[in-house]
């Protein structure tokens, strides 16, 4: 017969809730049940006996319950009520080599051992019912699914990949466990000294190499291949889903995205079904807004990029929205009373980090609009970090990174200088380099950006110094302009900049 | 008949500590008082050799062995019981034996010793806590009479049942401050041989000669030795502790105790209890233990000495002293 092993015991979820008292003996040849030592059979095999009635009071009636129930031939002593048991009587159940444990249901206990050592097929088809409940209750996520399964099945559950574990609930699997097993294999058991783990191959269209892994510490073989069955029932509840939540992933940011676009195309012209809406999905337009814009510099993907701000974005301590929109995803932070000026450089510090985190991934640049309030100041401040991102694309040497409070007036200037009326005239101005190439066109913008500076200039646009100097003269001569007259030279490079 | 002496009163009151069953009081007090009254040779009476219908009493203290010490009794503390006892006995009683033969009340017919004849015999063989533990009450002897101090008076309780003498007794005692003298009367020398425990005192100048506790120590049965562990309270009962010991073979002795050492049990089964008389006695220097001075990490050398056979004699009288008869379960031996 399988010795029952004091481990798997403790691993088993419905063990009667068995806590170790004196651990002398690590093994048991199965379990006995009576109601008190008097009535255990005399002659034990190395049983563990689990008495249902509470132990004596008194330490000499302990010590004789510890003696009499190990010169019966049993290895251990279940109890509810172990804990009294003082430490002589502790001490003795050590010389004599009598487990000692503390149990809260003594027939749970002995259902448990049944199983371990006998009722294998019980076993399995126990931890499946529970899987098959799992199934029917209906989770509103992954994460939901995972935890409502490690609750049912009682031991923790993962999904994880040869990379590491995405998603666990119900303990953490630990990273020696996660190593040794074989991604290869469509059904794996493993068991190291840091715990043990059955797993499944998880067959996703969206995402190869998943795995569903069961996992605990002192799990016995007979629970492993258990719980290896468990997974392989609960593996294709999972990998669907994977697959709803993708569509629904999906089909969300689309409808967030539409919404999004209408309100700011409304603009000030209130529409009261966008605004049902907007409550509808939680979006509050009033008190106050700090938006931002996370824009891809080139090409990426936009629920990707969505996902990753909004798992960044549950990390702060503030209400936020995020929507993917264009070729990025623009959000906003929502305060109920305006924030202290620290606080809100403290958030813009936030999403600063939330941004570099994201470069590492995507290419992409970001504005940070002003804090406004009210349904005109989220449209506002969208606008700003909209503004912002646009400027961000090209400043590499902010990092990618523009917070449009912090431009000031070149904003203001910016936003006058893009106005019908200037578009022209700078055009004009202008004419004589579009005559001869954009290339002088640029190097003049440059140079004027950074400062007049040859050098700046030329390590910017990556040409030879001497290149800058002959182009900014030349460009000087086509037009005639003194560049070292201040009012010209502001002219110019508003000009410069409305035509960019 | 044998000689007392002053020399022999360490001996004497070794033995009876040794019969105290780690209660009774230590000595020291009624040693000290006995050397007052015991200046020469004094002659120790077996129940054999006096007349059987000589009229006897029995004297001892009964309540708290401390509260004696603090205040000690005077020479004539059972003058005004004595002439209670004659009044309503209508006798002088020209014997005086121990009420109980163990601890100091052992020594105290000393007290008396200078107009009364001394007689080899107690109503306990032993210590133990009760009135109504008395062989004479224990078998219920017709005209057996008890008096107690009061604290400034006397009373007088004659009655069939031993359970009434207890009460009153204990009652009376707390009157007179918690500690106070004790006297039965109203028996002979002759029903001693019977009804009381003949040769009290030879057993302790035996025990006392004897170095109990070593491995041949002759009448002593040794348990084991062991350093103190624990000592613990018993939950259902205020008085009782349990003293947990670990043995210097490996073994866990548990003395069980209230005001004498009433079992001990090693690994769980009960190997020594009452009417047998369990002893402590200190590794070091070789004192013998009162139940309260067995202190943590005390080390000690456990022995039993045979129970007075008295107390062996029926099932009724056995029943008295057992550690069932304070409340105390699972402490048979054997079990």
């Amino acid at each position: 017969m399988t010795p029952l092993d004091l481990a798997a015991l403790l691993a088993h979820p419905a063990n009667g809730g068995v806590r170790v008292v004196v651990e002398a003996a690590g093994a048991f040849a199965g379990v006995v049940v009576a109601p008190r030592e008097a009535m255990l059979p005399p002659s034990g095999t190395g049983e563990l006996a689990a008495l249902t009635e509470p132990p004596p009071t008194a330490p000499w009636q302990q010590d004789a319950l510890v003696r009499r129930v190990r010169d019966r031939g049993f290895h251990g002593l279940a109890l509810s009520g172990a804990e009294v048991l003082g430490a002589g009587s502790r001490r003795l159940a050590v010389r004599l080599g009598l487990t000692v444990l503390e149990v809260d249901d003594a027939m749970a206990l002995a259902r448990a051992g049944w199983e371990l050592v006998q009722g294998r097929d019980a076993l399995t088809l126990g931890y499946v019912r529970r899987v098959a409940q799992s199934i029917e209750y209906s989770a509103s996520h992954l994460a939901d699914l995972l935890r409502h399964l490690s609750a049912s099945v009682g031991h923790g559950v993962a999904l994880i990949d040869a990379e590491g574990v995405l998603l666990e609930a119900g303990g953490h699997l630990p990273e020696a466990v996660r190593a040794a097993i074989d991604v290869g294999l469509w059904q794996d058991a493993v068991s190291v000294a840091e715990g043990a783990a059955a797993s499944v191959r998880v067959d996703s269209p969206s995402r190869a190499g998943l795995r569903l892994a069961m996992f605990g510490a002192g799990l016995s073989p007979a629970q492993l291949s258990a719980l290896a069955v468990a997974a392989e029932v609960a593996m294709p509840a999972v990998a669907a889903r994977i697959l709803i939540d993708e569509v629904a992933d999906v089909s969300d940011a689309a409808v967030a995205s539409g919404l999004l676009r209408e309100f700011l195309e409304a603009r000030d012209a209130r529409d009261p079904d966008v605004e049902q809406r907007m409550s509808e999905r939680g979006w509050r337009t009033g008190g106050y807004h700090l938006a931002f814009r996370i824009a891809g510099r080139r090409r990426l993907e936009t629920l990707e990029l969505l996902r990753f701000v909004r798992r960044g974005l549950a990390t702060l301590p503030v209400d936020s929205q995020a929507v993917t929109s264009g070729r990025g995803v623009t959000g906003w932070l929502s305060f109920a009373e305006p924030p202290a000026a620290s606080r809100l450089d403290e958030h813009v510090a936030s999403l600063r980090r939330l941004h570099d985190g994201a470069r590492r991934s995507f290419d992409v640049a970001t504005g940070v609009g002003s804090l406004d309030s009210g349904a005109g100041g989220l449209l506002a401040s969208i606008d700003g970090a909209v503004d912002g991102a646009r400027i961000a694309a090209t400043r590499a040497a902010t990092g990618w990174f523009v917070r449009v409070d912090a431009l000031g007036i070149e904003q203001v200037l910016l936003s006058w200088a893009g106005s019908d009326t200037f578009v022209p005239a700078a055009e004009s101005l202008l004419a004589p380099l579009a005559a001869h190439g954009p290339e002088l066109l640029e190097t003049l913008t440059a140079y004027l950006d950074h400062e007049s500076g040859v050098s700046a200039t030329a390590a910017a646009l990556g040409l030879h110094r001497n290149t800058v100097a002959m182009r900014i003269a030349r460009a000087q001569e086509l037009l005639g302009i003194d560049l070292t007259d201040t009012d010209a030279r502001l002219a110019l490079h508003l000009a410069c900049r409305a035509l960019r | 008949m044998r000689t007392l002496g002053p020399d022999l009163l360490p001996v004497l009151a070794r033995g009876f500590s040794l019969l105290g069953s780690g209660g009774g009081g230590t000595t020291t007090l009624l040693e000290l008082m006995a050397a007052q009254v015991v200046d020469g040779p004094v002659d120790l009476h077996d129940v054999d050799d006096l007349d059987p219908r000589t009229p006897c009493v029995a004297i001892g203290f009964a309540g708290s062995t401390y509260l004696l010490a603090e205040r000690v009794p005077p020479p004539d503390a059972f003058a005004s019981l004595l002439a209670a006892a004659e009044r309503w006995t209508g006798v002088r009683a020209p014997a005086v034996c121990a009420m109980e033969g163990a601890g100091l009340n052992g020594l105290t017919p000393l007290l008396l010793s200078a107009d009364r004849m001394l007689v080899d015999a107690d109503l306990m063989g032993r210590a133990l806590p009760g009135i109504d533990q008395l062989s004479l009450l224990v078998d219920a002897v017709p005209g057996a009479i008890v008096v107690a101090d009061t604290g400034g008076g006397v009373m007088l309780v004659d009655s069939s049942r031993a359970g009434d003498a207890e009460s009153l007794v204990r009652s009376s005692v707390i009157r007179a401050g918690g500690a106070g003298a004790v006297l039965i009367a109203g028996f002979t020398v002759g029903d001693l041989s019977v009804h009381g425990i003949p040769g009290t005192s030879s057993r302790a100048l035996a025990l006392g000669a004897a170095d109990i506790g070593a491995d041949d120590g002759g009448e002593a049965r040794v348990l084991g030795r062991g350093r103190v562990s624990a000592v613990d309270a018993v939950p259902d009962d205020a008085f009782a502790r349990s003293i947990e010991l670990d043995g210097d073979d490996g073994t866990l002795l548990r003395l069980v105790a209230r005001s004498e050492f009433l079992a001990v049990t090693r690994d769980g089964e009960t190997i020594a209890a009452s009417p047998e008389i369990l002893v402590a006695i200190d590794s070091v220097s070789g004192d013998v233990l009162q139940v309260d001075a067995l202190t943590l990490a005390r080390h000690v050398r456990i022995a039993a000495l045979d129970a007075p056979p008295w107390w062996l004699a029926s099932t009724e009288r056995l029943a008295r002293v057992v550690p069932a008869a304070y409340g105390l379960s699972g402490l048979e031996v054997g079990r």
